[in-house]
């Protein structure tokens, strides 16, 4: 008896005061001078969607706010309401041109903890606001380091890398969060990360401390988002919303890291001039250095850009160093962690098909997949699985080629 | 270096399962095998004390490398100390550390870092990998760098200090997804904590450099294979950390749950052809050259 009305107790005593102190879902955006990098747009689409069921669900009016930084960059905030956000709050300074993770962090958690500048898109929250509900940063270079340090500073929970995101109310039994009760967590955002096999799902979840030897309150909700995960919403100059001008202040140690210069480098491969790429993964593992000479050949015959999976950038296979230094590259890899490719043809050679990679490559006009697994993943996202093993395929395939290559001529319409 | 005060270095490393292949044992549903695949110091860990081996080769630091986990993780000491010819090792080690997720993990690290030599205000120079590989979340060391005050530079792929002035020039790369890549030259005062990017490759370029490197490496491989001698290990009482800001308590975020990712729906309807059949083969350059050659619009 005593036991369930303390439960209860837990149960509702931080969960109503969870409910009117943390509001909105805040985007960061990131841009380079203005031109928003695709994943910004990305995040956007999956904030509108989610908001959208959240508030028919919770009959609530919370709103999808991108968060700019940067110097003359209104055109930018204009067209994040375009593309999904409901406001914008814009810190608008010289010293936030270029992204430093810094003073960057500083201003974002002062916009995330400031209630005012929600009074213009949501006054009917705006008196408790304490900090948003969920926030999105993208998972590269810059968003995985920002969401970090932003997360620290705000104190609360973080999962980097998430490709799917719902939002539900769970029941949980947790040896620490509940101590070991069963309490009802409303409004909690689920954030799937695919793993380092690219097998396995893991759900994370960033809960407030309802045990009540050290409750806490963790907020908000926050994740890094794969870029080239999630569909952009359609450009729609009929949407209306709010920009909110922000004056950043700096103190002096904000700005201690100064951006001395800034080279943009070329790729050395070139895969956008080559009307084919293929590209390799883990099934060369059998003879390598042989493997990858037979994936060279039919790229020769057919004027191809070469590609890798993430896998092999990391070299996991003993081969020359003229080989590893021309082709085990992090510049070749095609997918999440590397470059995203759509050439009028693809052809996967021993690659499995994580999820990972296929991001890199879906936009391809015909796929093949030469693989001696027809379970393998990469079959359900080909128009043409050549079932075999490579060492014996791709010779084949090449000499075919050759034999055939005076009727292209012909073919062209 | 007369008349200067001398440079801190910690590097903050992880035991983690060794990838690579041979080593690696992948169960039948192609999750990891964790009790047959034997850990190793991270690669990115490595990377990390080569980064932290070139302030000691040029710049005569002192380093400590620290590591959070059970009492095996002083393996990955070791094999750091080879790389970086640490001058102290030290193990965070504590049940009360379980569970931790990457912010109770910087407050054990911040905690760490503060039994370093000099404590937190003398240290310098703080290096971290850029992911571990089981994880992969490349968060604890940006957090760390926060609790701690420090800038935070990440993805730095060379680096140089200036001891007068105490500064750190760094080149860091920067991947912009969908546009291109782009090398920043940046500055910040000294404390400062570097995420070495994988590409790092630090480079030896005078005869002295080239004399102090193979002396330090002597020193490395002497003291690494003596690695208990410089090995302190500290629990969470002796490192002063506050127990509801690490392990469980201290994480905002769980592991709700695993599951095999299912099989996505096939976006492509493919056509399967065998691979041994000539005839099929045939047919495959045939449509190979038909696409090429803008026949096939799909």
């Amino acid at each position: 008896m005593s036991e369930q009305s303390q439960s209860t107790q837990i149960q509702n005593a931080p969960s109503a005061s969870e409910d009117c102190s943390y509001r909105h879902l805040y985007v960061v955006i990131e841009h380079d001078d203005g031109k928003p990098v695709p994943v910004s747009l990305e995040m956007l689409g999956e904030a509108r969607r989610q908001m959208d069921i959240f508030n028919a669900k919770y009959s609530s009016n919370e709103k999808v706010v991108a968060v700019v930084l940067g110097n003359n960059v209104r055109n930018l905030c204009e067209e994040m309401i375009y593309y999904g956000a409901d406001a914008v709050i814009y810190a608008a300074s010289p010293e936030l041109q270029y992204s430093r993770n810094l003073v960057d962090t500083k201003v974002i958690s002062k916009i995330a903890r400031n209630a005012d500048l929600t009074r213009n898109f949501s006054p009917e929250y705006a008196d408790s606001f304490k900090k948003p509900r969920y926030m999105f940063f993208a998972a590269d270079s810059i968003g995985r380091h920002l969401s970090s340090t932003v997360m620290a500073e705000l104190e609360s929970g973080l999962a980097s890398d998430i490709n799917k995101l719902v939002i539900s109310d769970l029941d949980i039994r947790h040896e620490h969060k509940t101590k070991g009760q069963t309490i009802r967590y409303e409004k909690t955002l689920e954030m799937y990360r695919p793993d380092f096999s690219g097998f396995l799902w893991t759900t994370i979840l960033c809960l407030d401390n309802r045990n009540p030897v050290a409750p806490k309150e963790f907020h908000p909700q926050s994740c890094s988002i794969i870029p080239g995960v999630f569909e952009p919403l359609g450009r729609d100059t009929s949407r209306k919303g709010s920009i909110v001008d922000y004056t950043p202040e700096f103190g002096e140690h904000d700005l201690a890291v100064k951006v001395l210069g800034r080279q943009v480098i070329k790729s050395v491969v070139d895969f956008e001039s080559h009307k084919a790429v293929i590209s390799f993964g883990r099934g060369i593992k059998e003879s390598p250095e042989e493997n990858i000479k037979l994936v060279a050949e039919l790229a020769d015959e057919l004027d191809a850009a070469v590609g890798i999976s993430l896998p092999i950038s990391k070299k996991p296979y003993p081969v020359s160093e003229a080989t590893s230094s021309t082709y085990m590259i992090p510049d070749r890899v095609i997918g999440t962690s590397g470059r995203k490719v759509a050439p009028m043809l693809y052809i996967a050679v021993g690659i499995s098909g994580a999820v990972q990679h296929i991001v890199g490559m879906k936009e391809s006009g015909f796929v093949i997949a030469i693989n001696p697994d027809e379970e393998a993943p990469i079959r359900g996202e080909c128009d043409m699985f050549i079932k075999g093993r490579m060492e014996e395929v791709v010779p084949l395939l090449v000499q075919e080629l050759k034999k055939q290559r005076p009727a292209m001529q012909v073919s062209n319409r | 270096m007369i008349g200067m005060r001398s440079l801190n270095v910690a590097v903050i490393v992880k035991l983690e399962p060794d990838f690579s292949e041979g080593n690696v044992s992948y169960n039948a549903d192609g999750t990891l095998n964790r009790a047959e695949t034997k850990s190793i110091l991270g690669p990115h860990s490595a990377i990390a004390s080569l980064a932290a081996f070139y302030s000691k080769v040029r710049y005569g630091a002192r380093i400590t490398v620290g590591t959070m986990g059970p009492p095996i993780a002083d393996a990955a000491l070791q094999q750091a100390q080879m790389l970086c010819d640490a001058d102290e090792l030290h193990l965070y080690s504590d049940r009360l550390f379980a569970g931790a997720d990457t912010l109770a993990t910087a407050e054990t690290l911040k905690a760490g870092i503060s039994k370093m030599q000099g404590g937190i205000e003398g240290m310098d120079l703080v290096f971290s990998g850029h992911r571990a590989s089981d994880g992969e979340t490349g968060q604890t060391g940006p957090q760390t760098a926060w609790k701690l005050g420090f800038p935070f530079l990440g993805n730095v792929i060379d680096y140089n200090l200036d001891l007068e002035r105490r500064t750190i020039r760094a080149k860091r790369l920067i991947s912009l997804q969908g546009f291109y890549d782009i090398v920043e030259e940046i500055e910040a005062p000294l404390p400062a904590f570097v995420s070495v990017d994988p590409s790092y490759q630090p480079n030896f370029n005078t005869v002295s450099q080239r004399l102090a490197l193979g002396r330090y490496r002597k020193e490395a491989a002497e003291r690494s294979s003596n690695y208990k001698q410089y090995l302190k290990v500290f629990n969470a009482q002796q490192m002063g950390v506050d127990p509801k800001l690490v392990g469980l308590p201290g994480s905002p975020t769980i592991v709700y749950k695993v599951e095999k990712i299912p099989k996505a729906k096939a976006s492509r309807k493919s056509e399967v052809i065998d691979g041994a059949n000539p005839e099929h083969i045939r047919l495959a350059a045939a449509k190979i050259h038909e696409i090429l050659s803008g026949a096939v619009v799909k």
